[in-house]
């Protein structure tokens, strides 16, 4: 049987790191899930939007809750701080019934109401809970023998796990052990759980590259061979800017990114062409012919 | 049970870098022990060296929080035979982000400095308000705190930014920003709107996670933003940040990385950023505002949008 989700990517995935969306399109027949678009989704507004006025936070969210309702399919996503964004809004408006009310209201503005029945999921929890590492395993054309893998989480893919709940906030397996299904080996690190610094990039910007630094450095002088990352957003800060990270560590640091749809599309076989391996800041090139 | 506790030691006296060792206790472990009654036998009959904080024993003084196999935890009210079962060891450690006094004693004095500094009590209004259970509610969770300083040891700014405030401070600064009866909001978000304060957060939800109280210092921190933002007091990167992303929603229902960097940073610095956007450009990976369309039911967005901000004039602010 085959799983039907309605695909949310997020915005970072529909433009600066559409690669990891182009990843999952293909990614994802091979798997049998199928993925349906949303064309009226708008932005989950990634935290920011909570700042500036909680209720208009919880309606927007709502707003994307509503089409997938209206399409009879929970939401799946790539970015994990949408997930962590519209899962810990979607319990609140599920859990408090005047909040609901209240947000419905905005909603009927538009002639929209949700109903409080979807769930939200990542892809790593689909591939991990509902694909499974099993059937993973007899997938794989190209296993990535030989690499070492430093898995980067990322704060919103384990965090709150209240909400969340997936996997350990503190020691979590599930990049690992989906890795491992690809032939790849893990290493451990003192930034794997830790924050990329992401959301300081236009407020902290100094905070935000040290931080950057210090988790990629951690990664780097444990031997890995490449992060990889089930978030956008840490993809951008990890990768793309890398090199003014390396500005602020004082040194070199030159490590591969990938996406975690990436290391699934290599091992399943894909092209780099179809992964947009070429949009990467930091070159894949000496990993992929490693592999 | 036979459990073998093991502690990491450092004694700095005063100097700041000590190289901590770990030492191995065994122990006789009973049902209903908390990890903190072993150390107290440890400390009472095998080695009086060892240090470790604690008062209430009870989980209400917060004193004495520690890394419990990596993970910060009261130790009166850590079970040690469940801990040990579910772990498979038992490690010790002081909490991150505070300096040491020795072995597990930390000083308190982050995050108590800093409560000092969100003055923790309250400036009273002119006239009497009556306190509802819903106006109760809006700040319940923020009181429940006992400043047990777990929060700042996993919080991913502070790891960073020695100055920044922090997520219990904070919380405690929720607590009388959202109290009904204090009279001085405007001028403590005035002050919370500064430097190392509430914009300092990186939202990276360990202080959430991790609470023993659930105080969720991280929703306190949003709130006060919020609020903030509400009451004008926007002249900052975050609060200039936070307004960007609400236009590019409502213009076409996304993020539009360029106009965010444009309207959060101003012209000069996002000059600044050009030769380092050429890089990224070589890559595709610059987003083109002029040629972002608009999401479909664009005008639903708006519509929801212009509600709120309606309802938002008719909220009084106090
Ligand atoms: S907010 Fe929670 S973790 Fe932080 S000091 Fe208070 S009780 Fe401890
Ligand atoms: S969410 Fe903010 S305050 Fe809480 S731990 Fe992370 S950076 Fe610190
Ligand atoms: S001794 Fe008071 S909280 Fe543990």
């Amino acid at each position: 049987m085959s799983l039907k989700f309605a695909y949310y990517p997020g915005c970072a995935s529909k433009e600066i790191t559409r690669e990891s969306s182009d990843t999952t399109l293909k990614v994802a027949p091979l798997l049998d899930i199928e993925l349906k678009e949303m064309p009226k989704a708008n932005c989950c507004g990634a935290g920011l939007l909570k700042d500036y006025d909680y209720k208009l936070h919880l309606a927007m969210n709502a707003r994307i809750f509503a089409e997938a309702e209206g399409m009879g399919l929970d939401i799946m996503t790539i970015c994990s701080t949408c997930l962590m964004v519209m899962s810990t809004a979607n319990s609140e408006l599920k859990n408090d019934e005047k909040l609901l009310a209240e947000t419905n209201e905005l909603l009927g503005e538009a002639g929209l109401t949700y109903k409080g029945t979807i769930d939200i999921k990542h892809f790593l929890w689909v591939v991990m809970k509902e694909v499974g590492a099993e059937k993973l395993k007899g997938l794989v054309k190209r296993p990535l023998k030989g690499i070492r893998l430093a898995s980067f989480y990322g704060c919103h893919t384990l965090r709150p796990s209240s909400v969340l709940g997936f996997d350990d906030p503190l020691n979590p397996t599930s990049m690992e052990e989906i890795t491992a299904a690809l032939g790849a080996e893990s290493v451990d690190y003192d930034g794997r759980t830790k924050c990329c610094g992401f959301q300081a990039d236009l407020v902290t910007e100094e905070v935000a590259l040290a931080m950057t630094a210090k988790r990629l450095l951690s990664a780097k002088d444990s031997g890995a061979h490449s992060v990889v990352t089930p978030c956008p957003f840490c993809h951008i800060n990890l990768d793309s800017y890398q090199s003014k990270a390396e500005r602020v560590a004082g040194r070199k640091i030159d490590i591969p990114v990938l996406h975690f749809t990436q290391a699934l599309g290599i091992a399943l076989g894909l092209s780099s062409k179809d992964m947009g391996l070429d949009r990467h800041m930091v070159p894949l090139q000496d990993l992929l012919d490693s592999i | 049970m036979e459990i073998t506790v093991k502690v990491k030691r450092c004694n700095p006296q005063g100097n700041a870098d000590c190289k901590p060792s770990w030492q191995s206790y065994d122990i006789k472990a009973e049902v209903g022990m908390s990890v903190l009654e072993v150390l107290l036998d440890v400390i009472a009959g095998v080695d009086p060296s060892l240090v470790c904080r604690r008062s209430c024993r009870s989980a209400i003084c917060g004193s004495c929080a520690m890394k419990i196999n990596g993970r910060p935890l009261l130790a009166c009210d850590t079970q040690i035979i469940e801990e040990y079962e579910k772990a498979g060891r038992i490690e010790l450690e002081p909490l991150d982000n505070h300096r040491v006094i020795k072995d597990l004693a930390v000083f308190q004095e982050p995050p108590w400095d800093e409560f000092d500094k969100i003055i923790p009590y309250l400036n009273e209004k002119d006239k009497d308000v009556a306190m509802t259970a819903e106006d109760e509610h809006a700040i319940d969770a923020s009181q429940k705190c006992i400043m047990c300083g777990s929060c700042n040891s996993v919080c991913n700014a502070l790891e960073m930014e020695k100055n920044y405030l922090g997520p219990a401070a904070l919380a405690k600064a929720w607590r009388f920003v959202g109290d009904v009866r204090e009279g001085k909001k405007e001028k403590r978000l005035d002050r919370l709107s500064q430097e190392h304060g509430i914009w300092d957060c990186v939202r990276c939800v360990h202080c959430t996670e991790y609470c023993p109280k659930d105080v969720a210092p991280l929703s306190a921190i949003e709130r006060l933003r919020d609020k903030a933002m509400a009451y004008g007091i926007d002249d900052n990167h975050g609060a200039k940040h936070s307004t960007a992303m609400v236009d590019s929603i409502r213009r076409v229902g996304r993020l539009d990385e360029a106009a965010m960097t444009f309207k959060t940073l101003g012209l000069l610095r996002s000059i600044g950023m050009i030769p380092f956007g050429m890089k990224m450009e070589m890559h595709g990976k610059m987003p083109h505002p002029v040629v972002l369309p608009a999401i479909d039911g664009i005008d639903e967005v708006r519509k929801i949008m212009d509600k709120r901000e309606e309802e938002k004039k008719k909220e009084e602010l106090d």
